[in-house]
Parts: structure tokens; C-alpha cells; sequence
């Protein structure tokens, strides 16, 4: 009986997440290990020992502790954080905010219990999922015939489980007290991209090494658990915070009043009931938001756009800026002698130059993210999200075609994607003026127009799932895995002969592939890009046009 | 345009797998009346409604609207009709005021001194956003969105789910208004007491057929109906049962419960001639005996 309990049914609910997590990683693992092991990598084995403690390996040089680790401690950090993250937002939060909390509660069972069911079967997916990579990583490695003789995979994986939970607990802990999803799979899931930045960026820059322990990522894998096994000092540290979160979850959650269904209230809403301000507020928020499907659909992410926008242009724009002139260029040139492998994974180039840098840590991996962040859950929510919030047949009771849904609301997705690329733009021009890098301010243009078409790209596809399927889980996850697929795809297919052809199948070939930042813009590769935007959405119009309507999510 | 069908189909189909939702649906309904569509919960009555206004497609038949071809026209009959979704949902971030004015606006505007007047007619308060509003409350704005462009034809699915006695009153009255400028409504309920009221006439569907359609007064006729007669001395069950329509009559002390069908004049006479009535109570029939009413017919006619 899969529905006997709370307890069976957030697993039955939720298995099938973290299955496909794990399956994913396991083939990306193939198709890394399967690049990696035809890089020659005798260079990198005669670089001094200090080239190598730059990027954490001490001793051992090899394609399986490689592999493992760019796999395992960015794509895996990623995916199960963010699956536990999910099932912790949702876990009282999002009850509420289906507005099912209440048929829940009037069974009799605790607030506590409840959380606590719910606290459980996050850790069991979780610690079987990670039991499983584990287990599947040993055959993996031999039919490819990797060594991973010397590797603690367990006591990395170990690790990997400690830290997902963090951010599981983490989100169920602001979810139960303030009774806010957004709140909750936002704050947390911030707070894991900022840990994962400062670890990668903190510790090369002097003075401030020791500010990266204020991040939890430095607890996950700042011992190295992969070469020197489990440390139970860091770990204990993250479950006892862990614990914490539960706790402040359970008080959070039975001392306050439940919601039902009812949102936030917005600081627009508050100007909103002062006479003095209603008038001019009510025209800027009120019917003006209204007057069309793309200005109310591009209002709904106002929040999502200030935030994502906020953080590409401050932190990814203009402190990088600052932070390349702090960092001693000694430390940089080693950097710039890295083998590709090591600095594909991030978008590649060489770090010791202004545009390596900021191709690297801005636009390698954190600028696609942030437009995508936008134009995917603006793609899945536009048809999908409609259906599954059942409104889509008052919309479609009004004169207009399904075909102009669909304009109006790629529309807004442009306008949106535009929004991020610009304050990309003006961070890293600002950035690179602040620290008298000299970087072209056309390039810079050329790359955040790149950014925003790849962007796009994965924006469309989660619109065309969604017209197709009229599923916004499948919607948003298809584009997240198809984006990584693709990145991942570019990355390593590039680094082995055989594989490169395989390179030009992924958008993201054509983003940075012929590095903007240094050559200028690409018409050509952006045309391919802007091409494979409208065919998608193009298709999202014949595909919603022969499909029923659905009326549930 | 007097004679022109306002909602016409034609071996209307929907199939959902192996479910048949909608089973070959004949109907015809002339404007300016108010035709009530009913049916038990699971019937077919929302799958009908969704595919004559292209949200969902049939397997099988067609349907127009106002002469026009619910797919292929779907925009220009949306231009003239007002629809209010069964189990409503909206926009919980948008206050009503915004609702409204959002599908105002994607129908070239509206008159807003009219949708005043129908907030004023069902005390809707438009100023709350959605989310903090009762599903009652919540049901006005829905229903504001249905009347604000004077529809030619008004699709309602079960509009007074949430209402209190008063509103829903006002909103039978809104409807009787918009019959009478030679308009027409068709409202699906799962109540035959509401499409009794207002309705001139009634299509009953189950397990995705059209049973009947009849006029309201034959099927209140039709109507069986539990009596419940309170006397001032011993009933006899014999003394009920000669009188035609009545069935299953069940006597306790000075209580008589009867189901009963026919002419209600013919009973208070019978029992007048025999008892003092103490009191009276009867209650209509639910759907449910309705249904086995038409089947009773069906059967007999074999």
C-alpha cells in the first residue's frame, strides 16, 4: 500500500525524480569518462605540485578522479540538492499553497508528524539514490576501463548525501515557517549557487581564503573526501545545522496559522492600500499590468527577473571585475596552463587573460543559467502552467487564438531574456572599466546577445513540451535536462577528436564556441541559434492547436 | 436571426481511451431560452460544454454555435459568448477589479458601467485579490466576467457552486434577463430545483447520453416527489395507495412517507376525506430518481 501513510505517499510521489537524477548522472559519467580517458594526460601529470593543489588535486592524477569529480560535484551537487530542495519546499509549503494542507491535517495526524514523514522519505530517496550511484559508478569505471583504484567514491558520495540534505532541510525549514514555496526553493536554492561560486572563487583571492568556511559548500568538499575519505568534522557540522532546520521546521510550522491557497502580499500591494499612493501604483501595477496576455505574463516574473538580473549584474558582472585585479596573476597564469579539460566544463578559455576570466566564471556556466532560470519557467508556465492552474479555459473563452497565447507569451520570454542579457551587459562592462580590463564593449555586447539566444533556445523547447504536453513538470525538466545534456555535450565532446563533431549538435556550440568575447559577434551562429528559437516555438503553435485541452496539472 | 439555433450539434462524440464521455449528443437549442442541462456529477455535462467551445476536440460529430462552426469560427463565437468554467479558477495574485479588466481588455473593452452594475447586483467586492476572496466570492467575479460583454450566448457550468440562497436567486434573475432580451443561456447543474426555476427547458444526460429533453413543466409533472404526511390519528397505507402516482408508501403511527408522482391536488383531496393533516412536507426527488422515472417510461413504452 503506497498510500498507507504520508511517509509512502511523498516517496511514491518522488522516487521517480531522483531515479531519473541518478540515471542521468550515471550516462553522463559514461560520456565523460569515455572523453576524458582519450586526453593525454601525461602534461598535466608533470606539472609541479603547486599547478595542481590550484584546482584541489594533490597526488593523483587520473581520469576517474576527474570524471568523478567534475560529475559528481558540480552535476550531482545540482541535481540531488536541488531534488531535495524541491520535496523540502514543498513539503508544507507547497500543501499550502495546493490548498490541500487542510484535507491532510483533518486526518488525525500531527503538524510534527507530518513534517517529520515527510523529513524521512527525503532521506531515504535521498541515501538510496546516492547508494546507487555509488554502487553503479565501480561497473561503470571497469567497462571503461578507468582505475579508480585509490578514489573513495563512497566517502564522496557520502558527502554528496549530507550535502543535498542541508539544502532539503534548509528549504522545508523556510517553507514550514513562513508558509511561502517561492521563499523557500528561492532562498535555498541562492544560497546553493552563491556556495558553489564562493568555493571556486574565494580561495584564490588573497587575504579572503578563509571566508569561503562561511559557505556549506566548504564542508562538502573542502577536506577532499574523494582522496582523503570521509571527514566527519565537516560533516557533522552540516547535520547538526541540518537538525537545526528541522527543528526550527516543526516549531515554524505549528506555531503559526496555516494558509490555504492565498499568495503572498507584494510591496506593490501595500502601496496599493495607501490612499496616497493608490492612484499612481493602480496605473503602474494594477490595469496596466492587465492590458495583455505578454505585459501580465512578463509581471508574473517580475520577482524571478529582479533577482536573477540583480545577481548577473552585481556578482557575475561587475565584482568579477574587481576580483580578477585581486587575484595574484602568478595564480592566474597557472590557471591559463590548465589543460581544456579542466576549464571546459566551464565554458574554456584561458583564465589569465580579462576574457578567459570573465568567459570562465561569468559567462561559462552562470549567464545561460540565469536567462534560462527565465525563459524556462516563463516557457513551461505559459501553457502548462495555465492548464495545471486551470485557467486556461477562461483565457481561451475570450477572442483570441491559441496561436497568439503563444506569441504573446514568446513575446514576453524575449523581452525577459533580453532584460537578463542586458544587465549581464552593463555588470561585466562596468566591471571590466572598474578594474581597467579593457575588454571591447562591442564583444561584451556581442557575448550577452549569445547568452540571451542560447537562453532562448531552451526556453522555446520547454514552451514546445509544454504546448505538446500540457505538463509543466515535464515542460521544465526536459528543458533542465536537455540543457545540461547539451552543455555537457560541448564540453567534453570538444576535448576528444573523435567526439568533436559531436560538439556542433549542441546549442551551446554555438554560444561561446567561437569565443565572442575575444573575436566579436558571430552572425552566423547566432542565426542558427535565433532559427532553432522559432522553429521551436513554431512548433509549440501546431502542437497546441491539435491537442485537448487539459484542466489539471 | 430569430429562427437561427443558438447551440446546434450533431453526433457530438468525445472519447477519452476507452472512456466514452460524450456518446453521439443531438441537441438543438433555439435562442433567447434558457436551457437547463442536467445531469449527476460524471455525466458529461463539463466534456460537453469544453468541446463546443474548442478547448477540447470530439472524437466524432460536430457542434455550432450561433450558426457557426465551433472549430473552425472558435474565435469569432468567443467574441460572443460569456462562460463561466465549472470548479472556477483564476488569477490568485490579480484583485478582481483586475481580473476583470484583463478580460476586458483581451475583448476590446467592455462597458465598465455595466460591470458596476453587476457587482452591485451580486455584492461582489472587486478590490480583494483573488486569493484572499471565498470560493463564493470568488464565483461573483467569474460570473461578472460571464455577463460583462452582454453575450449572445451564455455558457454556465454549474455557476452557483458557492453561493449563498440570495445570490444565487439574483443570479436566476440576471439570467431570466439576459432570455428575455433574446439572448440565451444554457446552464448545466447537477440540481433540478435551480434549472426548475429559471430554465424553460431541461436536457438530462447520464453516463454521456441525452436521455431526454423536455419542458419544465412536463418534467416537473414527471417529477416524483417524497411526501410526508403528518396526521391527526392512525394512517392506513391502503387509504395512499389507491391514489395514482403514489408508491412505496410506508406508515408509522400518524406519520405517512410516500413517494408520489402525479397530481397533488388528487392527494390532499384523498386525505382530506379520511384525516385532519397535521402537517405536510415534501421534499423533490433527487436526480437520481428522476433517471429511474425516464427509464420506468423508457421500459413501459417497449
Amino acid at each position: 500500500m503506497m498510500l498507507a501513510s504520508v511517509f509512502t505517499k511523498t516517496v511514491r510521489d518522488r522516487w521517480k525524480g531522483w531515479a531519473i537524477g541518478v540515471v542521468s548522472l550515471v550516462l553522463m559519467l559514461l560520456m565523460a569518462m569515455s572523453a576524458y580517458s582519450e586526453i593525454d594526460l601525461s602534461v598535466f601529470k608533470a606539472m609541479p605540485e603547486a599547478y595542481r593543489s590550484f584546482i584541489g588535486i594533490t597526488d593523483m592524477v587520473e581520469v576517474g578522479s576527474l570524471a568523478i569529480r567534475a560529475l559528481y560535484g558540480t552535476y550531482g551537487v545540482l541535481a540531488f540538492a536541488a531534488m531535495a530542495l524541491a520535496m523540502g519546499a514543498a513539503s508544507i509549503a507547497g500543501e499550502e499553497r495546493n490548498g490541500t494542507i487542510g484535507l491532510l491535517l483533518g486526518n488525525p495526524k500531527s503538524r510534527t508528524h507530518v513534517i517529520v514523514a515527510k523529513a524521512a522519505a527525503m532521506i531515504l530517496l535521498a541515501a538510496i539514490s546516492v547508494l546507487a550511484l555509488w554502487a553503479v559508478t565501480i561497473p561503470v569505471s571497469a567497462m571503461l576501463d578507468v582505475s579508480i583504484e585509490g578514489l573513495d567514491v563512497g566517502a564522496f558520495t557520502f558527502h554528496l548525501l549530507i550535502y543535498s540534505l542541508f539544502y532539503g532541510f534548509m528549504a522545508m525549514a523556510i517553507g514550514a515557517w513562513t508558509g511561502n514555496k517561492g521563499a523557500a526553493s528561492g532562498v535555498s536554492a541562492g544560497i546553493l549557487v552563491i556556495s558553489l561560486f564562493a568555493a571556486g572563487i574565494l580561495p584564490l583571492v588573497k587575504g579572503v581564503e578563509d571566508l569561503v568556511k562561511a559557505f556549506p559548500s566548504h564542508y562538502f568538499d573542502g577536506s577532499d573526501p574523494l582522496l582523503n575519505g570521509v571527514d566527519w568534522g565537516d560533516l557533522s557540522i552540516l547535520t547538526a545545522i541540518s537538525a537545526a532546520f528541522i527543528v526550527v521546521a516543526v516549531i515554524g510550522v505549528n506555531r503559526r496559522d496555516l494558509k490555504s491557497q492565498t499568495v503572498g502580499i507584494t510591496l506593490v500591494d501595500r502601496l496599493r492600500a495607501i490612499p496616497m499612493t493608490q492612484k499612481i501604483i493602480d496605473k503602474l501595477a494594477g490595469s496596466a499590468r492587465v492590458s495583455g496576455i505578454w505585459i501580465k505574463t512578463a509581471s508574473e516574473y517580475q520577482g524571478l527577473l529582479m533577482v536573477t538580473a540583480a545577481l548577473m549584474f552585481f556578482l557575475m558582472g561587475l565584482m568579477m571585475g574587481p576580483f580578477y585585479a585581486a587575484i595574484p596573476q602568478e595564480t592566474l597564469e597557472i590557471g591559463g596552463q590548465l589543460p581544456e579539460a579542466m576549464v571546459a566544463l566551464v565554458g574554456g578559455g584561458d583564465i589569465s587573460t580579462p576574457e578567459g576570466w570573465y568567459q570562465i566564471e561569468t559567462f561559462g556556466l552562470m549567464a545561460p543559467i540565469a536567462v534560462m532560470l527565465v525563459t524556462i519557467a516563463v516557457g513551461a508556465g505559459a501553457l502548462a502552467g495555465e492548464e495545471s492552474r486551470r485557467t486556461m479555459g477562461l483565457l481561451l473563452a475570450n477572442p483570441i487564438s491559441r496561436a497568439r497565447i503563444i506569441y504573446e507569451k514568446s513575446w514576453s520570454m524575449v523581452l525577459l531574456a533580453f532584460a537578463i542579457g542586458f544587465s549581464t551587459f552593463a555588470g561585466v562592462a562596468l566591471g571590466s572599466a572598474v578594474a581597467d580590463m579593457g575588454i571591447n564593449v562591442w564583444n561584451i555586447a556581442a557575448t550577452c546577445l549569445l547568452q540571451v539566444l542560447v537562453g532562448l533556445v531552451f526556453g522555446a523547447l520547454s514552451l514546445a513540451l509544454s504546448a505538446g504536453t500540457g505538463r509543466t513538470k515535464i515542460a521544465i525538466f526536459g528543458a533542465i535536462g536537455a540543457a545540461l545534456a547539451f552543455h555537457l555535450l560541448n564540453s567534453f565532446a570538444a576535448l576528444s577528436d573523435t567526439m568533436a563533431r559531436w560538439a556542433k549538435f549542441s546549442p551551446f556550440h554555438y554560444y561561446l564556441g567561437n569565443d565572442p568575447l575575444i573575436n566579436g559577434m558571430d552572425w552566423g551562429n547566432a542565426a542558427i541559434l535565433a532559427s532553432l528559437t522559432l522553429g521551436l516555438i513554431g512548433l509549440s503553435v501546431i502542437l497546441f492547436q491539435r491537442r485537448d485541452i487539459r484542466q489539471t496539472g | 436571426m430569430s429562427n437561427q439555433l443558438a447551440i446546434h450539434t450533431e453526433g457530438l462524440t468525445k472519447h477519452y481511451g476507452s472512456v466514452r464521455a460524450l456518446v453521439d449528443l443531438n441537441l438543438d437549442i433555439q435562442a433567447g431560452e434558457v436551457f437547463g442541462f442536467l445531469g449527476p456529477n460524471g455525466a458529461g455535462k463539463t466534456t460537453m460544454i469544453r468541446t463546443i467551445l474548442d478547448e477540447i476536440r470530439p472524437t466524432n460529430g460536430r457542434a455550432s454555435i450561433l450558426g457557426l462552426d465551433t472549430h473552425d469560427d472558435a474565435i469569432q463565437i468567443r467574441r460572443q459568448i460569456g462562460y463561466v468554467p465549472g470548479d472556477l479558477a483564476m488569477y490568485p495574485r490579480l484583485t478582481g477589479r483586475d481580473t476583470l479588466t484583463y478580460f476586458a481588455n483581451l475583448r476590446g473593452g467592455v462597458d465598465w458601467s455595466h460591470v458596476d452594475e453587476l457587482a452591485e447586483r451580486l455584492n461582489a467586492d472587486l478590490s480583494k485579490k483573488v486569493s484572499n476572496l471565498s470560493s463564493g466570492n470568488r464565483q461573483k467575479v467569474g460570473l461578472i466576467q460571464a455577463f460583462m460583454n452582454k453575450p449572445k450566448v451564455l455558457i454556465m457550468d454549474e455557476p452557483s457552486s458557492g453561493l449563498d440562497p440570495l445570490v444565487q436567486r439574483e443570479l436566476q434573475k440576471m439570467m431570466r434577463d439576459v432570455a428575455n432580451e433574446g439572448n440565451t443561456v444554457f446552464l448545466s447543474s447537477h440540481t433540478l430545483s435551480e434549472v426548475q426555476r429559471v430554465g424553460d427547458r431541461v436536457g438530462i444526460i447520464r453516463h454521456g447520453r441525452l436521455v431526454a429533453v423536455e419542458s419544465v413543466s412536463d418534467i416537473r409533472s414527471k417529477a416524483v416527489r417524497r411526501v410526508e404526511l403528518e396526521l391527526d390519528g392512525q394512517a392506513e397505507a391502503s387509504v395512499f395507495e389507491r391514489v395514482p402516482g403514489v408508491r412505496e408508501v410506508n406508515v408509522e403511527n400518524d406519520h405517512v412517507i410516500m413517494s408520489f408522482e402525479g397530481d397533488m391536488g388528487a392527494l390532499l383531496k384523498t386525505t382530506a376525506e379520511h384525516y385532519k393533516v397535521v402537517d405536510i412536507h415534501t421534499q423533490e426527488a433527487d436526480l437520481e430518481e428522476i433517471f429511474l422515472a425516464y427509464y420506468r417510461d423508457e421500459d413501459s413504452a417497449i
